[in-house]
Order: C-alpha cells, then sequence, then structure tokens
C-alpha cells in the first residue's frame, strides 16, 4: 500500500518539477522574499545614517530596543530571528498552494481522475496522497529557500559587520513543527477544496479566498508568539500540528467516487 | 462463482433520468459478453455501477462475489478498465505512464517495465513508447488504454467502445487480443459497444440495450432463434416463376425461409419452371438484424403505451 501511494506521490511532484518554467517561479519568489528583503536590511542597516530621526524612530519600535543598547548586530539579529522565520510559515504554502489546487480538479480537466480512482486504493488513501505530495514539494522548497537564505545572510553579515550571526532555536521550532504543522493544514483544505471544485480556477481562487486569510489569521498570531518564548512556540506548534493531522484522518469520510466525477 | 450478477439494477441521477432500468444479467468467468446499444442505452452507466463509481439507485450488484458500492478497492484490484473518460498522462511517456499504473496497482517497477514492454509490443506500440503521450494518435492512446487496463493481470475486463477511433487493422488487432485473453486466460470480458459487426465478431454472448433497459440476451443463436428467426436466400438466377421472389437487381433475387431444409425444395421447384441458377446462399439474421428488430418491437410497444395512456 506504501509504494502505491508512494506512485501517486512521485507522479504528482513529476507533473510540477518536469514543468521547468513552473518550478523556477515556483522556487524564485521564495528566494527572492528570503535573500532579497534580509539583504535589503543589510544594506539599509549598514549604509543608512543610523542618526537620522526616521531612523531611530524605527528603532524604538523594535522589541529589544529598550533592553540594551541597538547595534547593527542586533537590528540583523532581529531580522534573523524575529522577522525571516514568518517568511518560513508562509512560504510552504505559497509554494504548494498551487500544486494543491490542481490536485483533484486538475486531473479531472486532464480526464485522468477517473483513471486513477479505478486503482485499488480508496478515496482516503489517494486525498492523502495528494496531500503528501504538495506538502513535501512544500518542505523541499522550505528548505532550499533556508539553506540558501542562510548562505547569503551569513555572507553578507560577515562582508559588512566582520561576525556570523547564527539562527536561534526557535528556528528548528519554525522549520521542523510550526510551519509543517500549519502548511498541512493548509494544504489538506486545499486540497479538499480542489476535489469540490468544477474548474483549476475555481480551485486556486478558494485557496485564496478562502485559505489565505485563515492562514494568514494563524501566522500573524505567531508573530507575537516568536517574540515573546519558545516553549510557548512549542505548544502552538504542537497544537497546530495535531490539528492538521486530524484534519487530514477527517477529510474525505464523507467523499464518493460520484461526488469527485460530477 | 458468476463473475459478475446484477440483480434488477437500476441508476436514476439527479435530476430524474433514468440510465438504467431493473438490468438483471449473469456473466460466467471467462465469457466475452456483449453489451449493445446505442449512445445514451446506459453502458457506460453499467460500468460505473459495476466499478463502484456510481451506487445502484434500486437493485444489487456483485463482481466476484464483492459488492462494488461497498468495497470498490477490492473490485477495483480484478479488474481492469477502458473508457473513454478514463485518459492517462500527456507529460508522460507510454512506459511511464504504464509504469504508474502498475506501481498503483502493487507492481514493482521493475515488474511494471517488463510487463509494460511487453504489452506495448503486443498491442504495435513498441517504437512509441518512449515517446509523451501528447504525441500519441487516438488510436495509439486506446491501445495504451488496453494495455493499461492489462497491467495487472486482471481477471475481468470493462471495455467501453474499446475500438472507436482504430483503424480497421488495428481494430482486428484488439480483437483477437481480446479473444486470446478470453480462451487462452480465463479473462471475462465485459465489452460495451455500439458496433455491432465488431461485437459479432469477439463476444460469445450478447446483452441488447435501448433507453436503460435490456431488451434480450443470450447467444447469438439463442437470439435468432427467439427474436428473428428464417434466413434469408439470395439467388442469382434467370426466368425465376413470377413472384417466387423479390428481385433486388437485374438477375439478383432474394426471398426469406424458415430453415435450410426449404432450399432444395426451392431449387426444384426453380429448375421445374425452367429457370437457370447461377448461384445461390443463405444468411442468417445478424446482430445487426436482430437488435433492429428489438428496437422496432420495443418503439412500437412504448408508442402503444403511450397512446393507451
Amino acid at each position: 500500500m506504501k509504494n502505491q501511494i508512494t506512485a501517486i506521490i512521485k507522479k504528482d511532484i513529476r507533473g510540477i518539477t518536469s514543468n521547468h518554467r513552473m518550478f523556477v517561479t515556483l522556487l524564485a519568489v521564495p528566494i527572492v522574499l528570503t535573500v532579497v528583503v534580509p539583504t535589503m536590511f543589510i544594506l539599509i542597516v549598514r549604509f543608512a545614517p543610523s542618526e537620522s530621526a526616521d531612523f531611530q524612530k524605527l528603532i524604538a519600535m523594535l522589541p529589544m530596543a529598550s533592553q540594551e543598547e541597538v547595534s547593527s548586530e542586533s537590528i540583523v539579529r532581529l531580522v534573523l530571528n524575529y522577522m525571516l522565520p514568518i517568511f518560513f510559515m508562509l512560504i510552504p504554502i505559497m509554494a504548494a498552494s498551487v500544486m494543491a489546487a490542481c490536485s483533484f480538479v486538475g486531473e479531472k480537466e486532464k480526464r485522468t481522475l477517473e483513471t486513477l480512482l479505478y486503482c485499488p486504493l480508496s478515496l482516503k488513501q489517494i486525498f492523502r496522497a495528494k496531500v503528501l505530495a504538495a506538502f513535501l514539494l512544500s518542505m523541499f522548497v522550505s528548505a532550499i529557500s533556508f539553506v540558501v537564505m542562510l548562505i547569503v545572510l551569513e555572507a553578507e553579515t560577515c562582508l559588512f559587520t566582520g561576525f556570523f550571526i547564527l539562527p536561534d532555536a526557535k528556528w528548528l521550532l519554525v522549520l521542523l513543527l510550526v510551519a509543517p504543522a500549519i502548511s498541512l493544514i493548509a494544504i489538506t483544505l486545499i486540497v479538499k477544496a480542489s476535489a469540490k471544485a468544477q474548474s483549476v480556477e475555481d480551485a486556486q481562487q478558494g485557496a485564496v479566498f478562502l485559505i489565505f486569510p485563515i492562514i494568514m489569521l494563524l501566522v500573524g498570531q505567531f508573530t507575537g508568539v516568536l517574540l515573546i518564548n519558545a516553549w510557548v512556540l512549542l505548544a502552538l506548534g504542537i497544537v497546530c500540528a495535531f490539528l492538521a493531522i486530524l484534519l487530514l484522518k477527517q477529510s474525505m469520510s464523507h467523499f464518493k467516487y460520484e461526488t469527485l466525477l460530477k | 462463482m458468476n463473475a459478475v450478477t446484477m440483480n434488477f439494477l437500476s441508476k436514476i441521477y439527479t435530476g430524474g433520468k433514468k440510465a438504467v432500468d431493473s438490468v438483471s444479467l449473469s456473466l460466467s468467468q471467462g465469457e466475452v459478453f456483449g453489451f449493445l446499444g446505442p449512445n445514451g442505452a446506459g453502458k457506460t452507466t453499467t460500468v460505473k455501477l459495476l466499478n463502484g463509481m456510481l451506487s445502484p439507485t434500486e437493485g444489487n450488484v456483485s463482481v466476484f462475489g464483492i459488492n462494488p458500492s461497498e468495497n470498490p478497492e477490492k473490485v477495483h484490484a480484478l479488474s481492469g478498465v477502458v473508457t473513454e473518460h478514463a485518459q492517462m498522462y500527456d507529460n508522460l511517456t507510454g512506459i511511464q505512464n504504464l509504469v504508474f499504473y502498475g506501481s498503483v496497482f502493487g507492481l514493482s517497477k521493475n515488474d511494471s517495465e517488463k510487463r509494460g514492454v511487453k504489452l506495448l509490443e503486443q498491442l504495435e506500440l513498441g517504437d512509441a513508447k518512449d515517446r509523451k503521450l501528447a504525441a500519441y494518435s487516438t488510436g495509439m492512446r486506446q491501445r495504451l488504454s488496453l494495455a493499461r487496463a492489462l497491467m495487472h493481470q486482471p481477471q475481468i475486463l470493462f471495455l467501453d467502445e474499446p475500438t472507436s477511433g482504430l483503424d480497421p487493422e488495428s481494430a482486428q488487432n484488439v480483437n483477437s487480443m481480446i479473444r486470446r485473453l478470453a480462451v487462452e486466460n480465463g479473462i471475462t470480458v465485459f465489452l460495451c459497444t455500439h458496433q455491432l459487426r465488431y461485437a459479432q465478431e469477439v463476444c460469445t454472448r450478447y446483452g441488447l440495450m435501448a433507453e436503460g433497459r435490456l431488451l434480450a440476451e443470450g447467444t447469438l443463436d439463442a437470439l435468432r432463434n427467439r427474436i428473428c428467426s428464417g434466413m434469408t436466400v439470395k439467388l442469382k438466377a434467370k426466368n425465376l416463376p413470377e413472384g417466387l421472389c423479390r428481385q433486388t437487381g437485374e438477375f439478383t433475387f432474394e426471398l426469406p425461409l424458415q430453415s435450410e431444409e426449404e432450399i432444395p425444395q426451392l431449387v426444384r421447384r426453380i429448375t421445374d419452371a425452367g429457370g437457370q441458377i447461377y448461384h445461390i446462399s443463405a444468411e442468417l439474421p445478424s446482430l445487426e438484424d436482430i437488435y433492429f428488430t428489438l428496437t422496432e418491437n420495443f418503439k412500437s410497444r412504448e408508442t402503444g403505451k403511450e397512446v393507451s395512456i
């Protein structure tokens, strides 16, 4: 059974990666987000006149402003440890949303869904394979973005400030627990919407209008948590992971072949 | 155990269209059953009911004793399905498609590849195996679908118009493959088509459908006896006695007879009257003749009903 599900996952991922232009776009957006944006910050920190009133106002708004003397190092650390993790909660969802939205309705439009349904797998198993395929792709894009971001960011900070700034422990929590859990929730919802949709456009619009606001809200809450405590982050991550698994298990229990082929 | 059993099977779609109307039928293992009828007769809906893609509104159905509505996956493991709506992936090559479907049916990659290559050769697609499906013609796609349905060595094949879009040579090749599968491998074939001549070449038993109803079923001989008994005798002759036969050409004639026993008597009668016979042949009613007789009877019954209402 595992091999059968793996076959569907591989086929779905191949469907995205074989379309080189689409795959490059898929990788380009997150990399721009995680390389260009922090680079701009570092350049501002390096070259902006720190005495200017605007810059001082901006510094005053930062969370550690009251606790310590603000230095270039602390601003870079702030960008790395408080701002960028938020991007990594959104990147996997952005990367997987197109694939997830196409998962069922895309097959329906290409008239391959019926063929897939004739295989000896239950609807739940096919659904899970589709969710996992999009999830693995999202994690892959996320991992690549993280590595590229880290290399560029460390090189830049070393060049401009002469020291390395390492990511703190919260990164581990974000990358390995919170981001995967949130993206699993989003992907499950998008794939479910794809099963109900009548066209790929329908499913994509559904993802944009219904799923993203929910996810933004969730991510927004985590922005605050990042400033508080790693333990709270861990607890919320566990809750999200639990929710994601529950959602994945419950989805498709009321679906029938007839509904899908309509 | 029967390969397929249907008891008073009916399907009414949302909107009220009765696609299948109280059909009862059973198929033995190794049979090539022709499920015949025009477009909209309920053939494809029946295939979907047999595979659990649709749930019956009334009645029940089983495939090798398994209820497809309750355990569709188990039925799918035993069956191979070719329908117009079940296509494959354009971005994959012929062999990649077969390997994928082989894997989904639980075959290892190696076994899928071996079996895929063998089937592609048998269906004359060996040269196109590494070509993307997007470059396949309709006929090639149709043959690849048959290869896909055979990947996991199913016990029953559901073929919905398997030769549509095929050139005569490919159609003949597919026909002989279907026959071979039934005879040599004991695979049961449920073949839906509106091409009656093609069905007569392949099938061992027939079910004739119209507007969701099963009008008749049986072997060709049984159907002939029941619906269209007798035969048509065709003659090429000169100086026939007046009014004996219907003239169809300058020297060609035909007349209906009940049995072959009457032919010597007919010949004697013509020659005694001074007629000359150059050629004589007897034609039994074809499946088409039987089908048209049946549908005409059905239509006149339905019209009668409407009039009486």
